[in-house]
């Protein structure tokens, strides 16, 4: 039995393949072989790296907001007369928004995810407690705001219209009632029975306290300065100005009739003052996140390219192998090698070169993520990226030896007869 | 002989036609990755003020609670608050001395054609201007005033200025805005500084302001705080006057010194200015002012990202894999002619003029790496703009970085020829001859 399978195995194409004189034939092309290995091997280096970095800005950039980002668009009224009055005109807006057909709800706030500005309050359990303080984005928002941004409430209760105070500029009264973020309530009271937390206390910048009064899954902050970006938290208040920033959501795939329809009744419902930047959800992400959508661009169009060009490198050197060589392999057909055996040696001979290639890569790209983790504090490259790279590595190079592997295949026994 | 060579190559060239496009366009692909990121990090990181960067400095004071840190570890905050601006300002001990912050208001132009928009406003120190060589079309700007003593004067930018007055000189002019009427001094030329220096709180790229006014207006008219307002204290009283009288910080405060040799001297007048203020119960930490130069603040702004460098250096690798591939299908190029130089060989031709064929013939294909590189790099920088919008007041491919791009691609086509050339010149003739 297991003289049969050992036969059997003898018998298999690469079992057949005279190892040690490829062997020799590959160190007699010294110049030629280093130079190849050395440029897998960078390549290894370069696309493992390449691949880890592009892919951490990826995470980045599907990260959720927590709010309705498909169907939401903001604008600004600014009223520029003196008799404008800015109240007036916010309740005005706002209460017809809300009963046009294809809007679900309304609400004016100049913060929002992606709208790149907000104040950060500091938030504690206990007053003077240095340990416990968890830094949050602050929202104002009427008794519509989670219904316009779209958030999940999944403890307690939305506020109520009466617990809404409407604030001039300077008014910085807070209110004694928050909704805060799950990540906001983890972080103050390490659990996460969310109900449980309905009705405590907390305490806003050392100063007011408030009686959470909901939760919501998640709402991003606005901008991020302190690596918290799911810390936020929400007052009932409205801050009335003269420039009034309205986010507003519509119903799906309405998008862009209502910014249209909403543009021409603002224009001409108050002549005293005018509608600027007009953007939906979708245009500011793209604006917010564009460094991370540039680099991973960067990244891909450099590691493919790189690819490409190692193939080349790999299927040239290959063909040239396969044209010097058209006398031996004519030899070898003509003592016996079958089809079969001359292909199998020169896939042989490839996967020896891009393992000698993917060997000394290794180390590059371990040298290489080293450097960057010291210079720019880049994280630790998972070996993961690198057995991705050396697969890729290994069927690019199966890739580009299978047309010169496969012209070989079919040089006939009768050049061994040919001279030069 | 230099021109027999040139011909011979020629005729090589095209009769390998696909091999030698092959060793071009690697080449200027690699060339191509390296200039795109290099001429972004050299563009960025360009001199916003030549010959004077080195005299005109950022002044911060950390101003801030004995325990906290206004930026990790335990730096001063950028900004500085309204009281120290003004007291640096006005005690003149510097050449030129600036507090910018940015704010914005609705003007209302007398023309009534002309719709009122919201204008983005620098208020500003008069000496903000020639400090920071800015151009002027007509007119000029206007001098420090005295702290309670402002006129309602104002510089417009060269597009503000077409949007109201229609490109005409309008020095002279009132305009109405922020419900006050203001006579306008100066209207400015393009002026767009990349990196944006003086206050990179909207990011280092972004655009110049519409409209200049004197800094004491801003707290005439109560007008709004832009940029970064940062604040320590939690029980500030809500009017206006207090926000100007707390620690708040949000002002630029720069000074142009005689030469960089008084920066001691001045270091000790803040220094002293601080101890005096500590006298006065304020600046509890420790003194920990920094005068910084323009590219120190640049650098400690790192206006330049982090990513930029990592790209370089992929380019770099990627470069280095383009090297080596040329090489070995140069390697391949210059064994396929074995025959042919065995023939000149014998018939007379020394290793010294081999040589010196063979490597036109490489610096040729050096050549044609760089028109392709060149090409790409011009592709490259437009793909550039489209992905950082920002970047497209400043970036272009300047005359320096196409003599580089060209130098290198020589160099490297020369590199990755040289073992296979040397291969070829030592061979034995008289194998390849039967």
């Amino acid at each position: 039995m297991i003289t049969k399978v050992k036969k059997y195995i003898s018998q298999l194409p690469f079992a057949r393949i005279a190892y040690r004189p490829m062997f020799s034939t590959l160190l007699r092309q010294k110049y030629a072989m280093t130079v190849l290995i050395l440029q897998i091997a960078l390549t290894l280096a370069v696309i493992s790296n390449g691949l880890f970095i592009a892919s951490q800005r990826l995470d980045i950039l599907q990260r959720t907001s927590g709010i309705d980002e498909n169907n939401t668009f903001v604008l600004t009224s600014s009223g520029f007369t003196e008799n404008f009055d800015p109240k007036t005109s916010m309740q005005t807006d706002l209460a017809e928004f809300r009963q046009m057909p294809t809007i679900i709800d309304a609400v004016a706030t100049y913060s929002f995810p992606f709208s790149g500005s907000s104040e950060w309050d500091d938030l504690r359990t206990l007053l003077g407690n240095e340990q416990n303080s968890v830094p949050a984005s602050s929202y104002k928002l009427d008794e519509h705001g989670i219904n316009a941004l779209g958030l999940s409430l999944i403890a307690g209760e939305n506020f109520s219209p009466s617990e809404v105070l409407w604030q001039t500029e300077s008014n910085k009264t807070i209110p004694n009632v928050v909704i805060i973020t799950t990540s906001v309530a983890e972080g103050l009271f390490h659990t996460q029975d969310w109900s449980s937390l309905v009705g405590k206390t907390i305490f806003i910048n050392e100063a007011h306290s408030a009686i959470i009064k909901g939760i919501v899954l998640q709402l991003q902050a606005p901008w991020d300065p302190v690596g918290q970006i799911e810390n936020s938290i929400i007052y009932p208040r409205v801050v009335t100005r003269n420039s009034a920033r309205y986010l507003i959501r519509t119903k799906p795939a309405m998008l862009q009739s209502t910014i249209a329809e909403v543009e021409r009744h603002l224009g001409m419902s108050n002549q005293q003052r005018m509608i600027r930047k007009v953007q939906t959800i979708q245009t500011l992400r793209k604006e917010v996140y564009g460094p991370d959508i540039a680099a991973i661009t960067i990244l891909l169009v450099v590691i493919t390219t790189l690819s490409i060009i190692a193939a080349m490198g790999i299927g040239g050197i290959t063909s040239f192998n396969v044209l010097q060589r058209h006398k031996q392999i004519g030899i070898r057909r003509a003592l016996g090698a079958n089809k079969i055996d001359i292909l199998s040696q020169f896939f042989a001979e490839n996967i020896m070169q891009t393992s000698a290639g993917i060997f000394i890569g290794c180390i590059f790209a371990v040298g290489l993520n080293m450097f960057l983790v010291a210079q720019y504090a880049l994280p630790k490259l998972p070996f993961i990226y690198i057995i991705f790279a050396a697969l890729c590595l290994y069927v690019l190079g199966i890739l580009a030896t299978l047309k010169p592997a496969l012209r070989a295949m079919n040089v006939s026994p009768a050049e061994a007869t040919r001279s030069q | 002989m230099l021109q027999y060579y040139f011909k011979l190559s020629l005729k090589n060239i095209s009769r390998q036609k696909g091999l030698s496009v092959l060793i071009s366009t690697t080449l200027g692909l690699g060339i191509a990755a390296c200039m795109i990121t290099y001429s972004l990090i050299h563009l960025m990181s360009k001199d916003p003020l030549p010959n004077k960067s080195e005299r005109v400095f950022h002044i911060q004071f950390d101003n801030w609670q004995l325990g906290l840190a206004a930026i990790a570890p335990d730096l001063p905050p950028d900004e500085v608050t309204w009281r120290d601006a003004m007291n640096i300002v006005h005690a003149k001990q510097a050449k030129y001395q600036a507090a910018n912050a940015i704010t914005w208001g609705m003007v209302t132009p007398a023309d009534k054609n002309i719709p009122p928009f919201l204008g983005i406003i620098r208020a500003t120190h008069g000496e903000f201007f020639p400090m920071f060589k800015v151009p002027f079309l007509y007119g000029q700007g206007w001098q420090n005033f005295p702290a309670n003593n402002v006129e309602y004067v104002t510089v417009l930018s060269k597009s503000t200025n077409k949007r109201i007055f229609g490109g005409l000189n309008s020095v002279g002019q009132t305009l109405p805005m922020l419900g006050k009427l203001f006579t306008v001094v100066g209207v400015l030329d393009d002026w767009h500084p990349s990196p944006k220096f003086f206050d990179m709180s909207f990011g280092a790229f972004y655009q110049p302001e519409d409209i200049y006014l004197p800094l004491q207006i801003k707290s005439e008219l109560e007008l709004p705080h832009g940029g970064n307002l940062n604040c320590w204290e939690t029980n500030i009283a809500d009017d206006y006057q207090a926000i100007l009288n707390s620690e708040c910080v949000n002002l630029n405060l720069w000074v142009e010194l005689p030469s960089a040799q008084n920066k001691q001297q001045y270091e000790n007048f803040l220094k002293a200015y601080v101890e005096q203020q500590k006298a006065l119960g304020r600046f509890p930490k420790a003194i920990n002012n920094q005068l910084l130069d323009i590219n120190q603040w640049l650098a400690h702004k790192e206006v330049v990202s982090a990513d930029m460098y990592v790209f370089f250096y992929l380019a770099l690798l990627f470069l280095l894999v383009c090297l080596f591939n040329a090489a070995s299908l140069m390697s391949t190029k210059f064994t396929a002619k074995n025959s042919e130089v065995a023939l000149r060989r014998a018939l007379g031709a020394n290793q010294q003029s081999i040589f010196a064929q063979c490597l036109t013939e490489t610096s040729i294909l050096g050549g044609l790496g760089a028109l392709i590189g060149l090409v790409l790099c011009i592709f490259g920088l437009q793909g550039i703009t489209y992905l950082y919008p920002n970047f497209s007041a400043f970036v272009s491919l300047d005359m320096t970085l196409m003599l580089i791009t060209v130098c290198i691609s020589l160099v490297s086509s020369i590199l990755a020829g040289l073992i296979p050339i040397i291969k070829v010149c030592r061979l034995a003739p008289a194998s390849y001859l039967k």
